[in-house]
């Protein structure tokens, strides 16, 4: 059972403490005795001795604390609002953020793939000083004050933001036990460096995107640290926070997400540690914990996140450059859609026009006729073409006509209800069984078990002359809306549907698949056995009757005014529907992000700020703004966070052969503060070599900050080791308030004034890249371009 | 903090409190702790009985009860650790019967080879689209997965014309060998699908033959797998003949193509890497050696037939490095014992599969001397070393007034080129394109730069052979139009965007043109020395005025422009698409002393190197759309098979389908190993060792095949391209021994260890599966039935075979 000790020490008392701490690793001892032991062996009296002499020093300390923390926070706000007026236009996505907070301001219904928060909050900043939306954001370059816009007021929000970041990042290494040194270099490195300035005094998201992903991990960090006390009002204020701040990463933009599987795992070490029965928890109690993890990180979160968004359709109420993108329910909902004012029941006898919800194709048939002989040797049965084609054109007519119940005998006889009868005409419902016929060729749409031209699993789809009863059943419609009830009357621009050929129960299916030259390039139709798949819905756009006039239907104002008094809302979308409908578009539009962009980068490029973001520029090249990494920052940050996870695995290595140089305390901390922050590194950015959109450097910030915080753990760590050789384990002091943490040597001052130093160095020479503050010669930029691949204009 | 001492004061009685509940318990904890290899109590004695064919009672009877109570949380930890290390005891149930082997190759070899002559066409994939992915003058070959393709690779192989396809070499090459062994001439061409065999003579069916016994070796393999995790005599065969009696493995094994091979050759690997760690306590004895090297062949041979191969590497990697951590963590094992497993392990791990992968591309560049349709993929130095190239020898001094042609470098483009037709969009002016051919439109007439008197443009005049060098500023002279390759402030034409800007032809008679001709020449890397520009040297051309790059790119022109390649000058480009190179060159100046070059032939390495990038070009490019693909979530709930063959007339149709039965029973598997795990581990932590050992005992070894099966089904998700059910079958695989480990474990725990019982079980469920199997049978043989009964096997609707 025994093992040779390899760590032979000079002291014999700390080399015993150690050899029994060896073995019981192996005997997987509870560590808790372990410290208590410890405890026993220091005798009473010297304890006492050492917490009457730590406590003059105690306070010192915590008054560095505080001066630290101010300054840090003075530094912050300056260097983040300086000159931010300058300069007074459109600068990169100020174009999209900018105008959707005039969108909020003006009311009108906009689309983003991202989530709202952001920019409410910017909306609200503009709100405050008030801006009315009147300016647009068209172009990069549009000036500010020509068209008198508070842009100073709306740049104010994220540079805020921007300049709290540091601060909290000096908190967080605070609560993880480093000295006030450490801590104030950590948050130094975020205060000097060039990227997180530039992209904190634009209109721009990512500021805020940062604030709260550092912010819900400091609340953890916070929680764990009130451990000792669950279920305390305390334990579940930070708790709680922490769900806040997931919730408002997340409500900025879809990638905090990364935030929340961050804290997720975290939360997931923590309860299988809890789960131990080493910890004595009954199963009730550890329910409880189970419990109310989840109601302060799923749940409150959930709501947090949804009422960002009933704030969202709350505000945006008319109808406006979004319309196009939700389906006709949601823009029914719209104050002066289309939609609402331009719908109208349908007639039997109509002329219509069909749109493919997902491509807007319209339903095209022509004279052209399917080729005899497909390419791969398939024989078609010539009959005329039905495609999609989305322009509009005479061919896209249909007419809607009624069944004739005296041939097709499963259908019953029509009565006219009591509306119709006093208006003498028929119109479309839910589930009625109806005929298409193509009204430029007077022929009726109909498939058959015949394999359709480009995708061999589907039915052909063609038209059919009208011949008496021949095929008369192939060429009946049901028309199903996708939430429509029986005896509902079908309208026009809004509810979705589907037509099921009544024989085959195929439904007409279009996809983006092209036909070759013979269909004119037009989209393929056929008829799909897989009805209620997503590429089967359809709806009627213009309506064409001797009734409608202007897309109103005569004699109908009356019931309208009616259907506006009563105060039955209709079929409107509840906010969970629309909520789920936009959410659904969000993700399919940031996948579909792909057009290429010339600034856009790889995720492998990023640490090492191979490339930046040219935001903007004068025409001389003299003055632009360019997104680029204080690089004296960016690789020592880099390379901290390797050294961390190749010191780790050196560590788990020799442990295995028995060589315990960290001893157990000090490899609890280092496992759960720098192994927590490089946990969260590692999800703000290996997540991004699985998307397929397009990526840009600003994407890696918030895994950046991570990574200099692992760093500043790995310097603090490595120079007190080096300083204070054969003491390790007093390094960090995680377990007792009363012991402040200590003071590095000469070794860990000049490493930290060092890296200082040259940090400052970098931030003032990128500095007028990163103002816009301008060059006195073109030789001056181009000694900034240090990497080919920087591509500073005019250098 | 408080709770760090609360727990710990609490400890005492806690535990005593519950090593006194467990007493009873306990003889079951000391075998799983006896069990354990590296477990320093068990390993004294190095041949433990195993707890297979061991009677609960007898052991209880054995153990003696007087284990120190302070090493219980340790025991524990090993009792979990025999179920994730998948560790099979020491001297597992080994009396492989030789008997049993051999009726299950036999049976199997029935299954397998049943009329393996039908169909007598070329089969496979009736759907397959007539639109190949990479038309545009290539020959579709590939279209993936046919037998069209491997049998048409054996006759390539045969007639030695090169060509490209997305996977290594091996498999095909095997394909090709047992055509030549039975004769085979390489005449037929396996064009279509449905084409016959019988008439032009080709040996089909020794050709079929290779994939077909290579599928019939799986069940026997699967038998030994079984027997090196420690199964009973009866699961273990049982398992071999869910294997045997598995449609979709049948089927694909009886056709020429690849995936039976590759599969093969995974069984191969995990029966030799299980068999590994059955002896890994006697380590560098000739077992331990043998099982070692030949894991090591077999995983170099699956990845010389598939990528998919990598999986199967990954897999014993990542075995290898939880042995290896095991190993480092015993006191026992010197420094230099572990080196020198170290070295052992990297040699028949890693050593051993490079060599049998760099080999066998190495005989497939013997094999394939001479240009086919595989050429026009390769750079012009690849080309150079096959035979019939077109490729000659080339002045190397370029000279003003020279008539050279361009090569594109990095897309196989071809040469810049120009002609008579005119650009529909930006200037209208006359396009100027990318050709892959070297053709007269594609000589370009090498001129000085214009001078400027009195700003009129002055045509210098080429009187002396002068050598073009770095810096140079030049014109092009399109040869048959004499247009000057111009480029000016309009957008290109496809790639319309910021900084790229339209290069067109330009003149007129009796115009000389304008600066916007002027291109200067930058040679990469060049040797100030010798600046002067040589033949298949790399340079770039930057547009003088705008300070552009002449660039092009793998964008086609519309059909206005023929389908070519699309040439433009770009401001921001990527180098290596703006780089080009002459590699003709002839001038009425050239002196007599002028040296030629050619390009110079790539060792074995950069080939090597140049193939794969090719193929994994062309295997992301297949993002086709296929009537049978489908998506890895719809694999294991075998949600839709592949029509392969349909006889034209009658009702014979050959469809892969699984049996629908085994999937099942490795579906299920599946999920209850992982819940059988997540209660062991949350059970353990509970402290509740006794419960926890049992579900440790009875999943015992499935652990490394749980994470084979992962391993092999994960990736696809990831993969964008088009997938197919048959890219499941390794996967199931190592599903189908889950099922059969986890049936031992519970039969054993259930029947109490009566082998008798558990032969019972087991015949059952083997005559369950063969039932299933002859139902399914005649889709899988393309034999004929009635329409009632290809009716009847519709279990689920979407299974869309089409019973006419």
């Amino acid at each position: 059972m025994d093992k040779p000790t390899a760590v032979v020490d000079a002291d014999p008392a700390a080399s015993a403490v150690r050899q029994r701490k060896v073995k019981k690793d192996l005997a997987e001892q509870v560590p808790v005795l372990d410290d208590e032991k410890k405890k026993l062996a220091v005798p009473a009296q010297i304890q006492s001795s050492i917490s009457a002499a730590t406590l003059g020093r105690e306070k010192k300390i915590s008054l560095a604390y505080k001066a630290a923390f101010l300054i840090i926070t003075g530094l912050s706000f300056l260097t983040r609002t300086w000159g931010i007026g300058d300069p007074g236009q459109v600068v990169f996505d100020e174009v999209h953020f900018g105008k959707f907070a005039s969108y909020y301001l003006r009311r009108e219904y906009y689309f983003d793939v991202h989530p709202p928060l952001g920019k409410l909050l910017l909306a609200a900043a503009g709100w405050f000083v008030g801006y009315d939306g009147h300016f647009l954001f068209d172009n990069i370059g549009d000036d500010y004050v020509a068209n008198n816009v508070p842009y100073i007021a709306l740049r104010s929000l994220p540079a805020t933001c921007g300049a709290l970041i540091a601060p909290i990042v000096f908190l967080t290494l605070k609560e993880m036990k480093l000295s006030v040194v450490g801590a104030t270099f950590g948050a130094m490195l975020i205060v000097l460096d060039n990227s997180l300035i530039t992209q904190s005094r634009l209109i721009l998201l990512d500021s805020m995107l940062t604030l709260f992903a550092v912010c819900s991990v400091y609340a953890w960090v916070k929680f764990q640290k009130l451990k000792h006390i669950p279920f305390t009002p305390r334990w579940y204020l930070w708790l709680s926070l922490t769900g806040l701040g997931l919730a408002c990463t997340t409500g900025v933009k879809m990638v905090g997400m990364l935030t929340i599987a961050a804290i997720g795992v975290a939360v997931l070490f923590d309860l299988w540690d809890l789960l131990d029965y080493r910890k004595g928890l009954s199963m009730r109690q550890f329910s409880r914990h189970f419990a109310a993890r989840a109601l302060c990180l799923i749940f409150l979160p959930l709501a947090i996140y949804l009422s960002f968004f009933y704030i969202h359709f709350a505000i945006l109420i008319k109808s406006g450059p979004g319309d196009a993108f939700m389906s006709p329910a949601f823009q029914d909902g719209l104050k002066g859609s289309e939609v609402s004012t331009n719908t109208s029941a349908i007639p039997y006898y109509a002329n219509v026009t069909i749109r493919h919800r997902d491509t807007s194709a319209y339903l095209h048939s022509h004279v052209d006729k399917y080729p005899l002989r497909y390419e791969d040797g398939r024989i078609s049965t010539q009959g005329q073409q039905v495609t999609g084609y989305p322009h509009r054109d005479l061919n896209n007519h249909w007419t809607i006509e009624p069944v004739d119940a005296d041939i097709y005998p499963l259908v019953d006889h029509y009565v006219p209800d009591e509306e119709e009868q006093e208006r003498s005409v028929r119109y479309l419902r839910h589930n009625d069984l109806v005929r298409l016929k193509h009204a430029r060729t007077s022929t009726y749409l109909i498939t058959h078990d015949v394999a359709s031209p480009l995708t061999p699993t589907h039915m052909e789809m063609t038209t059919f002359k009208a011949n008496g009863t021949q095929r008369y059943n192939e060429t009946l419609w049901r028309v199903e809306t996708l939430d429509g009830e029986d005896g509902d009357k079908v309208r026009s621009k809004r509810g979705h549907l589907r037509f099921v050929n009544a024989v085959h129960k195929v439904a007409v299916h279009c996809h983006k698949g092209l036909l070759p030259d013979w269909g004119y390039g037009q989209q393929e139709i056929n008829g799909n056995k897989a009805v209620t798949e997503s590429f089967n819905v359809w709806w009627f756009d213009e309506v064409h009757h001797a009734r409608i006039v202007n897309g109103t239907e005569i004699g109908v104002e009356d019931t309208e005014v009616k259907a506006k008094k009563s105060p039955k809302p209709g079929r409107r979308l509840s906010f969970l529907q629309k909520f789920a409908e936009l959410q659904g578009l969000m993700v399919a539009h940031n996948s579909g992000l792909t057009k290429p962009h010339p600034y856009s980068s790889t995720p492998i490029t990023w640490p090492f700020v191979l490339r930046g973001i040219s935001f903007w520029e004068r025409k001389d090249g003299l003055r632009q703004i360019y997104l680029l990494g204080n690089p004296a920052v960016w690789w020592p940050a880099i390379t901290g966070t390797v050294m961390y996870a190749a010191m780790w695995i050196m560590d788990r290595l020799l442990l295995r052969r028995g060589i315990d140089d960290f001893g157990n305390r000090v490899r609890n901390w280092w496992d759960s503060t720098p192994g927590f922050l490089f946990l969260c590194w590692a999800l703000h950015w290996g997540p991004f070599f699985l998307q397929g959109r397009m990526l840009f450097l600003h994407h890696y910030l918030p895994a950046f900050i991570f990574s200099v915080m692992v760093t500043t753990c790995v310097i603090e760590f490595v120079s007190l080791r080096v300083s204070e050789t054969g003491a390790p384990e007093r390094i960090p002091q995680p377990r007792r308030r009363s012991v402040a943490p200590r003071q590095g040597g000469v070794v860990y001052w000049i490493a930290m004034t060092l890296m200082f130093l040259v940090a400052t160095a970098g931030f003032a020479y990128f500095a007028p890249l990163t103002y816009g503050t301008g060059f006195k010669s073109i030789e001056d930029l181009r000694s900034r371009k240090w990497l080919a691949s920087w591509d500073l204009q005019h250098a | 903090m408080l709770t760090a001492h609360m727990p710990g004061a609490k400890e005492q009685p806690q535990e005593d409190d519950l090593l006194r509940k467990r007493k009873p318990t306990k003889p079951d904890t000391s075998v799983a702790a006896e069990e354990h290899p590296v477990s320093p109590s068990s390993s004294a004695e190095s041949t433990i009985p195993s707890a297979l064919d061991k009677d609960d009672s007898k052991t209880l009877s054995k153990t003696p009860v007087d284990d120190d109570d302070k090493y219980a949380p340790r025991k524990l930890k090993s009792a979990v650790a025999v179920a994730t290390s998948a560790a099979p005891t020491a001297e597992a149930d080994t009396n492989i019967s030789l008997g049993v082997l051999v009726t299950l190759t036999i049976l199997a070899l029935g299954v397998r080879l049943f009329q393996i002559s039908n169909p007598s066409q070329v089969g496979d994939c009736l759907d397959t689209p007539a639109f190949d992915r990479y038309s545009g003058g290539q020959t579709p070959e590939w279209v993936v997965f046919d037998e069209v393709h491997f049998g048409g690779f054996a006759s390539k192989y045969i007639n030695g014309t090169f060509f490209m396809d997305v996977h290594p070499p091996l498999g095909k090459l095997m394909i090709a060998a047992s055509g030549l062994a039975a004769g085979f001439d390489g005449v037929f061409d396996f064009k279509e699908i449905g084409k016959d065999y019988i008439a032009p003579r080709v040996p089909y069916v020794s050709m079929r033959l290779l994939p077909g016994i290579l599928g019939v070796l799986v069940v026997p393999m699967s038998y030994l797998t079984m027997k090196n995790l420690g199964a009973a005599n009866a699961t273990a065969v049982m398992t071999a003949l869910f294997v045997a009696f598995e449609n979709a493995l049948t089927c694909q094994s009886r056709l020429i193509l690849l995936d039976s091979i590759l599969v093969f050759f995974t069984a191969l690997s995990v029966q030799m890497w299980t068999h590994f760690q059955s002896v890994k306590n006697r380590p560098f004895t000739l077992q331990w050696w043998m099982s070692l090297a030949l894991c090591g062949a077999g995983i170099g041979l699956a990845a010389s037939v598939k990528w998919v191969g990598l999986f199967v590497i990954a897999w014993v990697g990542l075995s290898t490095v939880k042995y290896l951590w095991d190993l480092l963590g015993n006191p026992r094992v010197s420094s230099m014992v572990y080196i020198k497993h170290f070295m052992a392990l990297a040699t028949c791990l890693i050593g051993i599969p490079v060599v049998i992968y760099m080999l066998s591309f190495q005989i497939h560049f013997m094999m394939l001397p001479k240009i086919g349709s595989g050429t026009g993929f390769m750079s012009p130095e690849f080309q150079s070393t096959l035979q019939g190239n077109e490729l000659t020898e080339t002045f190397a001094e370029i000279a003003y007034g020279a008539d050279i042609m361009i090569r594109h470098e990095n897309t196989q483009g071809g040469y810049i080129h120009s002609h008579k037709h005119f650009y529909p969009t930006g200037s209208k002016q006359q396009q100027i394109t990318l050709y892959p051919y070297a053709d007269a439109n594609s000589i370009i007439h090498i001129l000085p730069a214009l001078e400027f008197v009195n700003k009129t443009a002055v045509e210098p005049q080429v009187v002396e052979f002068k050598q073009i060098k770095h810096g140079d500023v030049v014109r092009l002279e399109h040869g048959p139009t004499k247009m000057k390759v111009h480029s000016h402030d309009h957008r290109a034409p496809v790639s319309d965007a910021k900084g790229n800007f339209e290069v067109s032809g330009y003149g007129a008679p009796g115009f000389l043109g304008d600066s916007n001709d002027h291109w200067r020449v930058e040679i990469l890397d060049h040797d100030p020395e010798n600046p002067y520009l040589f033949a298949l040297q790399k340079f770039r051309l930057i547009h003088q005025n705008t300070g552009c790059a002449l660039f092009s790119h793998a964008v086609k022109l519309p059909e206005w422009g023929f389908g070519q390649q699309e040439v433009l000058c770009s401001q921001n480009g990527k180098k290596q698409l703006s780089t080009w190179r002459i590699d003709f060159n002839e001038n009425p100046l050239q002196p007599e002393t002028s040296k030629k070059v050619g390009y110079p032939k790539p060792s074995f390495l950069s080939k090597f190197i140049e193939s794969h990038k090719v193929m994994w070009r062309i295997n992301s490019g297949l993002d086709g759309v296929h009537p049978y693909q489908s998506r890895p979530l719809s694999w294991p709930v075998l949600s839709r098979g592949i029509s392969f063959w349909s006889a034209k007339a009658g009702t014979a149709k050959m469809h892969l389908m699984g049996n629908p039965l085994v999937w099942a029973a490795a579906g299920a598997a599946l999920g209850l190993y992982v819940l059988l795990e997540a209660i062991a581990a949350v059970l353990s932590k509970r402290q509740m060792t006794y419960v926890a050992g049992v579900f440790a005992d009875t999943t015992r070894g499935a652990g490394l095949l749980f994470m084979g099966w992962v391993l092999h089904y994960a990736p696809f998700f990831l993969m964008s391209r088009q997938l197919f059910l048959h890219h499941y079958l390794p996967s199931l695989y190592f599903s189908i021994l889950l099922f059969g480990v986890l049936f031992d474990g519970i039969t054993r725990r259930i029947l109490g260890g009566s082998s008798i019982l558990q032969w019972i079980a087991a015949s059952l469920g083997a005559a369950a599966c063969i039932a299933v199997f002859v139902s399914f049978s005649p889709l899988t043989y393309g034999l004929p039935m009635s329409k009632e009964h290809c009716q009847g096997l519709k279990w689920r609707k979407e299974w869309d075979w089409d019973c006419k």
